[in-house]
Order: structure tokens, then C-alpha cells, then sequence
């Protein structure tokens, strides 16, 4: 994974546009050139809801384009009831970008994009950066229901191979996006994002394919930053990504906890011991 | 009124020890990291001092997940010090803490009076930190970690052996899960603590109603946040009532209103924690806040309003009554 920081700060964006794109989910378009300029695919941003009463929350970046970026969000509870809450010309403190993002420097040529549910919100960056480098991409997209297949005419029109499946049948295969991905001509990579039943599925079936699978994590976050070490996930000490720890011969251990919101939120399927 | 370019003639210094810190804002141990994580977001020659994360005498791995449980108006956490130990610490880490713009406190724990004084001197040896934190109270660790502060004849014992070994600044931070957490406060003072940092978290628990399990992996967790601002204020009320040294106020603190409750409750200093998750801005804010309000009322220096609400108690005869 990518490990060189990017230039992140805490920026006052204003709300360019918002959008129901179904029940209880929501698009919101905002203007932060600096934040905008230095997002990386895969990374996101720690949002401050405007009551200042209750924690930031963890967020993906769906677009960043121009001076323009924005959140695909879900609301699910008082933080992103409040973000929903939000109108054009209101501002929003916005930490950011955080996290390592995808690692798309392999130049792979042929990569499978698996997302569930709300994890859509971190994918569109890395399917368009690889659409632009040339590669074939399929979008293998599982939800609940078709209504909740958000978006998915958009990475159409980007160019993806969108593979559906949904809970109850209403739109492509009946049951889970991994058994899609289970079934498919194996890709060169596969990169997920989404609840973590499903991670835990792709990292199973990346490994039955032979195929190496980054998996955006998500979990609880309080700072975001790195300071609290309360998001993490367990990570072969041999990993690039592994933090600073001792070895099993130095009184270490050779599995380490790993921040996601800092060391993460991307990490190699095959290092992680969860 | 002191005149806007008469601002900076405020003087917002804190002796704490024999550090002088040139703000009395702390960053709170567990919180921060080592400093550097939060470096993008604030500009650390503007705040008084980073706690580190705890360091202890052999590594830990931390507490299993999940961690974290957000809950109303705070969070709890359980993270278990994770730590890579004493000595991969001071060979892989220390060094770095040289060239940061704020001062850097060093903050230890342990499972007995001996790794207390084997981690504190080895640490108090080094010139990249300023002074030392003795967390003799975390919530989150099996057995021992929370025992010394809520046992003053513990305490004693590990201040005690923490002061024969080393020189710097010693801070002891303490419980709030005590009885009474003012004999506590004495004896830190009397085994030769410099300073007390009061508090740390609330111990507290959350309960998944769908799984019925506990929602932290730990089972129990520290609870922080303005949820326990209260609870923290009336500790550093009553700990300044029975101590000379200058008390680190913590717990809950997001604004300057919330800080000045603090001084004026005793407190030299305060220590945020949870609010720089929301904004790590927020303790420069408070800095310059702080400015204005001594401003708007003539006062020239912070330690002019220390302790100045501490009036005692309202059936005051009875409570030292009993004390005595």
C-alpha cells in the first residue's frame, strides 16, 4: 500500500448540492479545493455533523473533481442524521484526506471491484482511475434490495461491467455479490469495500482464486488520525503496514494490532488475521 | 480594558514541576498519539504539551476489538495499552520526540511498584522527554492497572518509587472510581508527585441489545467525553482543597467556558482529550479565548483566577468534621 502522506488538514467546505438517492441515502456535493486537489482513491475524510454535539464521523470519498467532492452516505444514526440535515450554501468542517487509500501501482489491466451497500461511497475514485489507465473493470455491486443498488447506472456510464445481486432477487443474482464474484472469470485484482461479512467473504474467495484482494476496512473511529488506537485490526507483523512493535523474539508477537484509520483503510486480504 | 495588541502581554504560562509550559494546554495521554498523527491538523508550537501514549515495562498487544463504543455526549474506549515496551520504545521511538515544537511528557504504567520504577528510570533518562506521567489509573487493563490510584497506600508506594529513580516532573494521574479520592491526592503529594492529573475516564460498560453481549471486546471500558465534565470538575474541586501542587484538569473539556470551569476550580492546567477528535483545532481556540476573557476583565495573568470559585462546601463545618 501507498504509505507517503498527503498533505491533510481540517478545511471549511461549503455545500454545493444534496440528493436522496433513496431512502435514507444521501449524495452531498462539496466545494474544499485543497482537500479536493490531494484525494487519493480510496481515502476519506472525518466530518464534523454541524450541532457539534455529537462525534465526527468516518466518510469515503466519492467524487473529487475540480474544486468539487462529495459523500455517499446512509443515515443511520445521529451523526449522519445530522450530515443529512445539510443544504446547499451550509458549511461543513471536513479532516482530511485520511487514510493509505487503494494501491493501484501495479498498473493492473484487469481488476474486480467488489462493493456492498453503502461501501459504493469509496470505489468510483479507484474505478475511474483505472478506467483512465486503461484497465477492464467489473463492478460486482450487492445490496439488500434494487432501490439500495445505488449509483449504478453512473458506473455504467463510466465505463464498469456492473455484476448485481441483491437480498430478496429484485435486481441481478439472488443472494450475495460474492458468490457472483465466486462464479466470474477471475480478475487480475479485486478491491472491496463494504460490511465486513462480506470482506471477510472476498478475502475467502480471493484466496480459493488465487487473486490478491485489498480490502477497505471499516470499524468504530474516534480520531481518525492515528492518535487513539481504538480502530484496529489484527495484521502479520511482516506486513508493510504493520506499526512499530516488537517481534516474537524481541517479547513481541508476530500479529499486531494495525490502526485502520491510519495504517489502513485499505490492507492486503492475505496479511490480515481477523 | 487591555487594549487587542495588549493580548500577547497576557500571561498564559503554568509552571508545573519544574517545566514551564508556555500554555496550559496538555494533550491527553492516549489521545494524541506521540503528537506527530494530529501535526497536520494543529499547530503544535501552540499547545502546552503532548502526553504520550502510556509505555510499560514488557509490550502489549492491546485489548481485543471493538475498541470503541460511541455514547451519549462521550465515548467509551478500551484500547488495553498497546505498546511495544520499555526498551523497543526507547531504541525505535524516543528519538523522535527531539525535534517537536511542544513540550513532551512521557507517560508510564505498570503492573507493580517494580516495573513502575524499572520503566520510569530508564525513561528519565532520556532528554527528548520533559517529564513523566505516572497512569497509575487506567480502567482497561485485567487486574491491577486501576489499583494503585484507588488504594492511597498504593499510591504512596509507586509515587514513592517512581521519585527515588528519577528527576524530572512527576505527574500522577488519578481514578475518579474512588471513595474518596482526596486522601489519594495527599499521599501522591506527600511520596513526592509534582503535579496530579484529575481525571481519568469513568469506568463504564454498553450492552448490544441485539447480541446480548457487551459491545466492548474488553467488556468494561473508560468513559470520556463532556458526559463526565461534571464528575471531573468536583474531583479537581475537592483534590485542590487537599493539595499544594498544581493539578492537570481533564475530562470532557471541548470549549474555553468548559476549561475555565476547571481553573477556577483549582486546576493550573487542563488537559483535552475527546474534543480534538471532533476538532483538533480546539486547543488553540481555547488559547485564544482564554486571552480575551483575562483581557475583558484587566486580569493579566491565568494564575490570578486558579481556584477563585473554591469556596469550600455548603455544610462545610460537617465535611471537615468528618474529615477530621
Amino acid at each position: 500500500m501507498s504509505t507517503t502522506a498527503s498533505p491533510c488538514g481540517t478545511f471549511d467546505a461549503t455545500i454545493l448540492d444534496r440528493r436522496e438517492l433513496a431512502a435514507n441515502v444521501v449524495l452531498i456535493g462539496f466545494d474544499a479545493p485543497a482537500l479536493v486537489a490531494v484525494t487519493r482513491p480510496g481515502q476519506y475524510v472525518m466530518a464534523v455533523p454541524p450541532s457539534g454535539e455529537v462525534a465526527s464521523t468516518a466518510l469515503g470519498i466519492y467524487e473529487a473533481q475540480g474544486t468539487r467532492g462529495s459523500l455517499l452516505f446512509f443515515v443511520v444514526g445521529k451523526r449522519t442524521t445530522e450530515l443529512a440535515g445539510l443544504r446547499p450554501g451550509d458549511g461543513l468542517s471536513l479532516t482530511g484526506p485520511l487514510g493509505n487509500g487503494f494501491d493501484l501501482s501495479s498498473n493492473p489491466r484487469d481488476v474486480a471491484i467488489v462493493a456492498g451497500g453503502v461501501g459504493i461511497a469509496s470505489v468510483l475514485l479507484p474505478a475511474q482511475a483505472l478506467l483512465a489507465a486503461g484497465a477492464r473493470v467489473r463492478l460486482f455491486y450487492g445490496a439488500r434490495n434494487r432501490e439500495l443498488l445505488v449509483e449504478r447506472e453512473r458506473f455504467e456510464r463510466e465505463g464498469c461491467e456492473v455484476i448485481l445481486a441483491t437480498d430478496d432477487g429484485s435486481a441481478g443474482h439472488r443472494g450475495y455479490i460474492t458468490q457472483a464474484l465466486e462464479r466470474a472469470e477471475p480478475p487480475e485484482l479485486i478491491l472491496a469495500c463494504g460490511p465486513t461479512p462480506m470482506l471477510r467473504a472476498v478475502a475467502s474467495v480471493a484466496e480459493t482464486l488465487g487473486v490478491r484482494a485489498q480490502l477497505s476496512l471499516e470499524e468504530t473511529f474516534a480520531c481518525g488520525v492515528g492518535g487513539c488506537w481504538g480502530c484496529v485490526v489484527p495484521l502479520i507483523g511482516t506486513s508493510a503496514q504493520a506499526p512499530n512493535f516488537p517481534p516474537l523474539e524481541r517479547g513481541g508477537s508476530d500479529v499486531v494490532y494495525a490502526r485502520i484509520c491510519k495504517e489502513g483503510p485499505v490492507f492486503w486480504a492475505h496479511e490480515l488475521r481477523w | 480594558m487591555v487594549s487587542a495588541s495588549g493580548l500577547h502581554d497576557i500571561d498564559l504560562t503554568t509552571k508545573i514541576g519544574s517545566l514551564t509550559l508556555a500554555y496550559p494546554t496538555l494533550m491527553g495521554s492516549g489521545c494524541y498519539g506521540s503528537g506527530e498523527e494530529f501535526a497536520p491538523f494543529v499547530d503544535l508550537a501552540k499547545i502546552g504539551a503532548v502526553v504520550l501514549k502510556s509505555v510499560t515495562r514488557h509490550p502489549r498487544l492491546g485489548n481485543p476489538t471493538p475498541r470503541l463504543v460511541h455514547t451519549p455526549a462521550g465515548m467509551l474506549n478500551a484500547i488495553g495499552l498497546q505498546n511495544p515496551g520499555i526498551e523497543w520504545y526507547l531504541e525505535h521511538d524516543v528519538a523522535k520526540f527531539a525535534g517537536r515544537p511542544c513540550t513532551i511528557v512521557g507517560s508510564v504504567a505498570g503492573f507493580s511498584v517494580d516495573d513502575y520504577a524499572y520503566v520510569c528510570e530508564l525513561l528519565g533518562q532520556r532528554s527528548e522527554i520533559a517529564a513523566i506521567e505516572l497512569n497509575i489509573s487506567c480502567p482497561n487493563v485485567a487486574s491491577e492497572g486501576e489499583t494503585f490510584a484507588c488504594d492511597p497506600r498504593l499510591t504512596g508506594k509507586v509515587v514513592r518509587a517512581a521519585r527515588e529513580v528519577t528527576d524530572k516532573t512527576l505527574i500522577v494521574k488519578l481514578s475518579p472510581n474512588v471513595t474518596d479520592i482526596a486522601s489519594i491526592a495527599r499521599e501522591a503529594q506527600s511520596a513526592g508527585a509534582d503535579a496530579l492529573a484529575v481525571i481519568n475516564t469513568v469506568r463504564g460498560m454498553a450492552i448490544d441489545v441485539e447480541t446480548w453481549r457487551p459491545r466492548l471486546g474488553n467488556v468494561t471500558g473508560g468513559l470520556s467525553g463532556p458526559a463526565i465534565r461534571p464528575i471531573a470538575v468536583l474531583a479537581v474541586y475537592e483534590v485542590a482543597r487537599a493539595v499544594t501542587i498544581p493539578i492537570i484538569g481533564q475530562g470532557g473539556i471541548e470549549t474555553t467556558s468548559d476549561a475555565l470551569e476547571f481553573f477556577l476550580a483549582g486546576a493550573s492546567a487542563v488537559s483535552i482529550g475527546t474534543a480534538n477528535f471532533t476538532d483538533p483545532r480546539v486547543p488553540v481556540r481555547i488559547v485564544e479565548e482564554l486571552r480575551a476573557y483575562l483581557a475583558q476583565r484587566n486580569l493579566r495573568s491565568l494564575s490570578s483566577i486558579v481556584g477563585r470559585a473554591n469556596v469550600g462546601f455548603a455544610n462545610a463545618q460537617q465535611y471537615e468534621g468528618d474529615e477530621g
